[in-house]
């Protein structure tokens, strides 16, 4: 093949591909039409703008802590009265909510009434006597992974540590044994392996928002890039 | 002054003639041979990290699409059987009954859920009914360690192999430029490219008002 003839049989593929991808990116099912017209109490559409439909949560990777349901532990400090050490018996033992949520991921993807059981930071955050103090939370996850969220909103009775997905124990990739779950911020917040609740005075950007993502990440107002 | 096929004192003193003998040269260093050489050599010894950083970052780009890291997979058994109340026991019930040889790192119970866990598995199982949802994960062979290493999960050290190798990367990009001269290097056809491939993120940027 003559070199000429290479570049342009490289360029066309390029433009089929690209053409491809964008009308891959633009096709909407009817599920996905009917979830964008669809609102939520607070008025907002059920599917935030340039998202679209998946049935399960997809791994989405992350550094991997311990599986462990026996080696798990909580850590409840910086400002409160009372800071304490959760294991795996101890958060089962406190009072557990079971809820639908959806769920949206910076890369697009949302998934609509997602099965979480767990328990809300706001019965942790009672337990502890957060100081007025507290202004942010930061979920502590293994290897350092952090994920900051403003008290108020951390604080939502829809705000979980959740260890059970779809009616079974968290799996692995899904940050086993236990994660934050915060439906109304994108997923990156929802630190996976999570082994620390940490409320602060001042803000403390996490790993992703220390990397250009957003520091609030509103799935509604397309926060995804600072 | 040495005569020519004559032995002299120097050359018994260790000299070679032809090196007393040669005339002095005065070869001139050509600046781009030099940069070419030093190119291909750092080119060269940037091959491996090019791949793992390339491959890597393909994989992690469409982390949406797959997981860069794991096989995962989920499977689901039925043993019938209620288990019984011994962890260590139950555990060994259904590590048989599933015929899996690897020997559970934990067996933990929560209410009448059992979870068995192995290095890359977890059995989720319901003590009553006997129903197992089988957890795998198979690390990817080079992936996983590539990611690794491109996401510096190691930290320490890896943190300044990793700046050398972008500032290898700067060196290549930089020294290619001046590798070729006339209408093939940078103020020929290299001056399209490397416009191109300049204009093309400054458009997207644009584009997607970034």
């Amino acid at each position: 093949m003559k070199r000429r003839s290479f570049v342009g049989a490289l360029m066309t593929g390029t433009v089929i591909s690209a053409l491809g991808g964008a009308a891959y990116v633009l096709a909407d099912d009817e599920e996905e039409r009917k979830a964008r017209t669809a609102l939520r109490p607070d008025g907002r559409p059920r599917l935030p703008p340039n998202q679209y439909l998946l049935k399960r949560l997809r791994p989405m990777g992350g550094d991997e802590g311990d599986p462990s349901p026996s080696g798990w532990r909580l850590q409840v400090h910086g400002e409160v009265e009372n800071p304490f050490t959760l294991d795996f018996a101890g958060l089962l033992a406190m009072p557990q909510v079971e809820q639908t949520c959806d769920v949206h991921c910076v890369t697009k993807w949302t998934v609509l009434g997602a099965a979480f059981s767990g328990v809300r930071v706001a019965d942790l955050a009672a337990r502890a006597n957060v100081k007025p103090s507290a202004h942010h939370v930061i979920f502590e996850a293994a290897h350092g992974y952090t994920s900051n969220v403003p008290l108020r909103e951390a604080l939502a009775p829809n705000v979980l540590v959740a260890h059970r997905y779809g009616g079974t124990p968290l799996g692995r990739p899904h940050g086993a044994p236990a994660r934050a779950l915060i439906p109304d911020l994108y997923f990156w917040k929802s630190a996976k392996w999570l082994m620390g609740v940490r409320f602060a005075a001042e803000d403390h950007p996490g790993y992703w928002e220390t990397r250009g993502y957003h520091n609030h990440a509103d799935p509604w107002k397309e926060e995804r890039y600072g | 002054m040495p005569i020519r096929g004559k032995k002299n004192a120097m050359a018994e003193a260790g000299e070679t003639p032809a090196r007393i003998a040669a005339p002095r040269s005065r070869k001139r260093i050509h600046w781009r041979a030099v940069l070419r050489a030093v190119h291909r050599d750092a080119g060269y010894s940037a091959v491996g990290l090019t791949f793992v950083y390339a491959l890597s970052g393909l994989a992690v780009n469409h982390v949406a699409d797959w997981d860069p890291n794991f096989r995962n997979s989920s499977e689901v058994h039925e043993l019938n059987t209620r288990l019984p109340d011994d962890d260590a026991a139950a555990g060994k019930l259904v590590t048989e009954r599933l015929a899996i040889d690897e020997r559970p790192k934990e067996v933990y119970r929560e209410g009448d859920q059992l979870e068995v866990l192995f290095e890359h598995r977890t059995l989720h199982v319901a003590t009553l009914t006997g129903h197992v949802v089988d957890e795998q994960q198979k690390p990817r062979f080079f992936l996983r360690a590539a990611n690794w290493l491109h996401l510096n999960r190691g930290k320490k050290a890896w943190k300044y192999f990793a700046d050398s190798y972008a500032v290898g990367l700067l060196f290549l990009a930089g020294s290619g430029l001046f590798m070729l001269s006339g209408k093939k290097g940078l103020f020929g056809r290299g001056l399209f490219f490397v416009s191109a491939g300049i204009a093309l993120p400054v458009a997207y940027l644009f584009w997607a008002r970034g």
